[in-house]
């Protein structure tokens, strides 16, 4: 008997049971695929990194005769565990090009390497570590095949100094240094005799050649200290500061991670209504069935077994349908890392026995009330008339609105727990999707201008990396001025008049509180110290004064007011911390010198881009015109405008576009899903009402507005609570990120539009669509069902 | 006295399980204003199925039902929706309302739903409480429909099915699920409306509530079998000779 009712009631209630099957089967992928990820993602950097054996410290060299600096430094350093050293050649963006000279995108510096002397692991696309590569071929680490339309069996043309060659491109890798969307270099891995074969040229063996060393050391304070004295570092950090490199990437997979949790939570809660639903619709048969005799333990085993069933079956299902889903999610992450667990499938397989068990406890739970219920309940339709409580204050004469639209606000003010589950789910949702939104809107935006290490307001940007080495060569700040006046003669004679500026950075050994550090320092050319942003204290005027950011006041333990010594080369000088600035360069370990510091080009580290000022104040539209006409005059595409120069920095704004529309979708998903799943379940609650009205006259539009109208509120309700917390929660759980990468104050760039108006309409467009077919299905009730009732 | 309603050659058939179920058989008969009918029979005799196929709540399989003179066979379900809304009123065995909804507001519901209606929300209300006063339950006008008893929730139905000001009142076992003393109550107050001018059919098992009414039909098996003219109950204490009457007929029916 027990499996024949169960049998008639999976065949009775057939379209409530489905309904309840796909959530199951939802839960359990979101559930497997979600907690996989999360897994994945706080193992993160550091799995990669530990695969890739980078050390816990790394530096790299460049500049004339940087060969062999570091190792006798290293030597006799005693807190330098051990340590691997790799030769590289740094070439400009214009060294590669396409096989029949066309130019290429290649981000910042290019490094040339020998695969046979590499020091760390690269992996390829299907994470297996890259060994050899073939004399004549080449594979190139980041994003450089991707964005310059390339694919493997195609050939690039590299031109260093005198020396030239066509190489065909064997394969993408990763790399665990360079490849972070924050560092962007791209570096190409060559066979060694096509390395050698640069490097047989003395010019680029003397000026291009420079070395990369992974360093095992205990304590990364003592090195950092130590090899200040290293002469040509053009980066050094701890392992921590290169997980930091990886914060873009991990931004994305931070919102994989809290989408993941997001789906859990939403999950779980429409299980834990469709389950509690289900069984409060069940008191008839309860009743019928104490009526009979059944004792509360018999009854309760037939829904947790019904449950038990029907959880194992989506449990299957769900873990399959977890392990692509979850690729798919972690997929936009793992582009540019080797992400991964060792739990593997286990994680899967628990999460969904998990899922299953969660399931059974509700189900354990909602089948409590069968204690309470009689056989009496099956009479009096579930109705007790113990209510003492006024429902809703909400009264028809009171209000002049149709009474679909009536009914649906009561409705909804009368039971707010029952319309519980939609809003929770939608405002769960859609915050995630905005907060996404902001956070993208600003990464595309200006917003981080001032956190690059330029000047706020700026007319145009130039990346000229060419021109930049040229530069860093000469050996002369007075070469470096000639070099921006003749850049801004020749714009003037175009009819541009304008002022051209650039931040040069150098490395320096400061000392505080008696020990030294090699740190980046920014000083410009053509633009005052006091031009940039301080949001405490004050710019930097005289010689012996600097302002340092929040992450060099944690390292050098100094404040606004303190004294660092700068060893400027020619001579050293107590600098005092005048103020703060944020900037993400060099991830927030940087200081800005007056311009009237005795910096010494040798001490050069790298030149940012050319910042341009129109001293004749064009138009917008007029300064992108002339941006055209820079960019035809050198033929060079990197001119840009300060958004699209912020875009350009945060390479990692594409990614977060793609994964702003994957959210979309599964939120409509997870709105359609949920709207359909509730619909239905309230359409099989309200049979006996929904007749009731047809049968006084209602038609069955005005029984799908008022259904409409309830879903189309809770949506509404959902999206303006949605939208409202967006703002402070965005900067809430955004900033600490941003943070990291040195922008200690983000203001970010809202949107109302788009937040206020387009997203919130998405989402009440979808529900109401959706509810609205869902509702149709009240067609199929008769009037004659109104005596009819079950 | 103009016809309300007539049924000619009505015939309704279900089809369950691939067997054809005919309830009503070339039923023909009609109601005129005024009137109060009552239609009796045994159970599965198709006296519900009649109720809803003459008053559009139900599709016809054959023949004809005119209401007020249209043919309400060929009207459209928009059409019926309205006609039902605005020109008749339901009472059902169950006294179902909208359980998020006041007494009082579940009254004025159809008003407030009615184009025809061109009464301000307050004058809807002042009506639907004038409705509720006339039936005594005005003390129960904001409660909850769970918080009241069955016999005041089935006189707030007629309040409802009054609410419209409609031409007929069908009402199927109204006093079904009601005690003796709520039933009394429930017929007093359709058989008041009736004397007031409208026109009731209703459904039931019961001979007392049917010596209420001015005429009864008996059905069986789908046909007419009977029809007894009881004519206008003047006074109470006629009531006792009427039902006897009524129970001597059904007997000879083989009630």
């Amino acid at each position: 008997m027990y499996l024949s009712i169960l049998k008639k009631d999976l065949k009775r209630k057939r379209t409530m049971n489905i309904v309840l099957l796909l959530f199951i089967i939802l839960a359990v992928t979101f559930v497997s695929s979600g907690f996989n990820n999360v897994i994945t993602v706080i193992n993160g950097t550091d799995y990669y990194l530990d695969k890739a054996e980078i050390g816990d410290y790394l530096i790299i060299t460049m500049g004339d005769n940087a060969g062999g600096n570091i190792a006798s430094v290293l030597d006799g350093a005693g807190c330098a565990e051990s340590y691997k050293i790799e030769s590289c050649i740094f070439g400009s963006q214009d060294s590669v090009t396409k096989i029949d000279g066309t130019k290429v995108e290649t981000k910042n510096t290019a490094i040339f390497q020998s695969v046979e002397d590499a020091k760390m692991n690269y992996f390829d696309t299907d994470n297996q570590p890259v060994t050899e590569v073939g004399e004549g071929e080449v594979v190139i680490c980041g994003k450089f095949i991707q964005n310059n339309g390339f694919k493997a069996g195609d050939y690039i043309r590299v031109k260093l100094g005198d020396v030239q060659a066509d190489l065909k491109i064997a394969g993408r890798a990763k790399d665990a240094v360079l490849g972070s969307d924050m560092m962007g270099n791209t570096r190409f891995l060559l066979n060694k005799k096509d390395y050698e074969k640069f490097l047989a040229d003395e010019t680029i063996n003397a000026h291009y050649r420079g070395e990369i060393a992974y360093i095992e050391t205990n304590d990364t304070k003592e090195l950092s200290s130590i090899i200040s004295d290293i002469p040509g570092i053009a980066f050094s950090g701890a392992r921590s500061l290169i997980e930091i490199t990886y914060v873009m990437e991990m931004i994305v997979a931070f919102v994989v991670l809290i989408l993941s949790l997001c789906l859990i939570i939403v999950s779980f809660v429409v299980l834990r209504f469709s389950i509690g639903f289900t069984i409060a619709e069940e008191y008839r048969e309860i009743g019928v069935m104490k009526a009979i005799g059944l004792k509360n333990r018999k009854i309760r085993g037939l829904y947790i077994t019904k449950y038990l069933l029907m959880a194992i079956a989506g449990g299957i299902m769900g873990f399959f349908a977890g392990i692509p889903f979850g690729n798919m999610l972690i997929k936009s992450v793992s582009e540019n890392m080797v992400l991964g667990n060792n739990g593997g499938f286990l994680v899967n397989i628990i999460s969904t026995i998990g899922t299953i068990a969660v399931i059974l406890l509700f189900a354990y739970g909602c089948t409590g009330r069968v204690k309470k219920l009689t056989p009496i309940d099956a009479i009096r339709s579930g109705q007790t008339g113990e209510r003492f409580k006024k429902k809703s204050f909400f009264r028809i004469g009171r209000v002049k609105a149709r009474p679909s639209f009536f009914m649906a606000v009561n409705d909804i003010l009368s039971a707010p727990k029952r319309f519980m589950t939609v809003i929770v789910s939608f405002f769960i949702c859609t915050l995630l999707v905005l907060m996404i939104v902001n956070t993208t809107a600003t990464m595309n935006s200006s917003k981080l201008i001032s956190t690059l290490g330029t000047k706020e307001g700026s007319d145009l940007y130039i990346t000229d990396v060419e021109s930049s080495m040229r530069m860093m060569n000469t050996g002369d700040r007075e070469a470096v001025e000639k070099e921006l006046k003749r850049i801004a003669d020749e714009l003037a004679g175009e009819g541009m008049p304008c002022d051209v500026g650039v931040d040069i950075q150098y490395k320096y050994k400061l000392t505080s509180k008696g020990k030294n550090f090699s740190v980046t320092c920014a000083q410009s050319v053509n633009i005052g110290a006091d031009e940039y942003e301080y949001y405490e204290g004050d710019a930097p005027e005289n010689e012996n004064e600097l302002a340092i950011t929040p992450r060099i006041s944690e390292m050098l333990n100094v404040k606004i007011g303190d004294t660092v010594t700068v060893d400027f080369g020619t001579e050293k000088l107590d600098c005092i911390i005048t103020g703060y600035f944020q900037s993400m360069n060099s991830l927030g370990e940087i200081v800005r010198f007056s311009d009237d510091a005795p910096t010494e080009m040798a001490f050069v580290s790298g030149i940012l881009q050319n910042q341009i000022n129109f001293t004749d104040n064009p138009s917008d539209e007029e300064i992108l015109n002339r941006k055209e006409r820079i960019i035809e005059l050198y033929g060079n595409e990197d001119v840009f405008t300060a958004a699209e120069y912020c875009v350009d920095c945060v390479s990692v704004v594409p990614t977060m576009m793609a994964v702003q529309l994957l959210l979309l979708g599964i939120t409509l998903i997870v709105v359609v899903l949920v709207t359909v799943l509730v619909e239905r379940s309230f359409i099989s609650d309200e049979r006996s009402q929904i007749a009731i009205l047809k049968a006084i006259g209602f038609k069955t539009g005005d029984i799908v507005k008022w259904h409409t109208a309830r879903f189309g509120i809770a949506a509404l309700i959902a999206a303006v609570l949605a939208a409202a917390l967006s703002i402070p929660m965005t900067e809430l759980c955004i900033s600490p990120i941003f943070g990291m990468m040195g922008a200690s104050s983000v203001d970010f760039n809202i949107d109302p539009l788009r937040i206020f108006l387009f997203y919130p309409a998405v989402i009440f467009g979808v529900t109401s669509l959706t509810a609205w077919l869902t509702s149709l299905y009240t067609k199929t009730i008769k009037t004659s069902e109104a005596t009819n009732i079950e | 006295m103009s016809t309300v309603l007539k049924a000619k050659d009505l015939c309704k058939t279900y089809i369950v399980n691939k067997r054809q179920n005919n309830v009503l058989k070339n039923v023909s008969f009609s109601i005129e204003e005024g009137e109060m009918t009552a239609i009796m029979g045994p159970s599965g005799s198709g006296k519900s199925t009649l109720l809803y196929a003459v008053s559009g709540m139900d599709g016809i399989t054959a023949g004809e039902v005119s209401f007020c003179g249209r043919n309400i066979a060929r009207l459209g379900e928009k059409e019926l929706a309205d006609l039902r809304l605005d020109e008749m009123g339901f009472i059902f065995q169950q006294m179902y309302m909208l359980k998020n909804l006041t007494v009082l507001d579940n009254i004025v519901l159809p008003a407030c739903q009615s184009k025809k209606n061109k009464e301000t929300r307050r004058e809807t209300l002042k009506r639907g409480e004038e409705l509720m006063r006339r039936l005594g339950i005005i003390d129960i006008a904001d409660n909850d429909i769970t918080e009241v008893s069955g016999g005041q929730l089935q006189r707030a139905c007629i309040c409802r099915s009054m609410i419209n000001n409609p031409k007929i009142i069908f009402a199927d076992e109204p006093t079904g699920a009601l005690n003796r003393t709520s039933s009394d109550e429930v017929m007093n107050e359709l058989a008041r409306l009736n004397a007031d001018g409208t026109t009731v059919m209703l459904v039931t098992h019961d001979s007392k509530v049917a010596a209420k009414c001015t005429r009864v039909l008996y059905i069986v098996d789908g046909n007419i079998e009977g029809e007894y003219n009881l004519g206008r109950c003047e006074a109470p204490s006629q009531m006792r000779e009427r039902e006897r009457s009524l129970n001597n007929w059904l007997l000879e029916l083989g009630w």
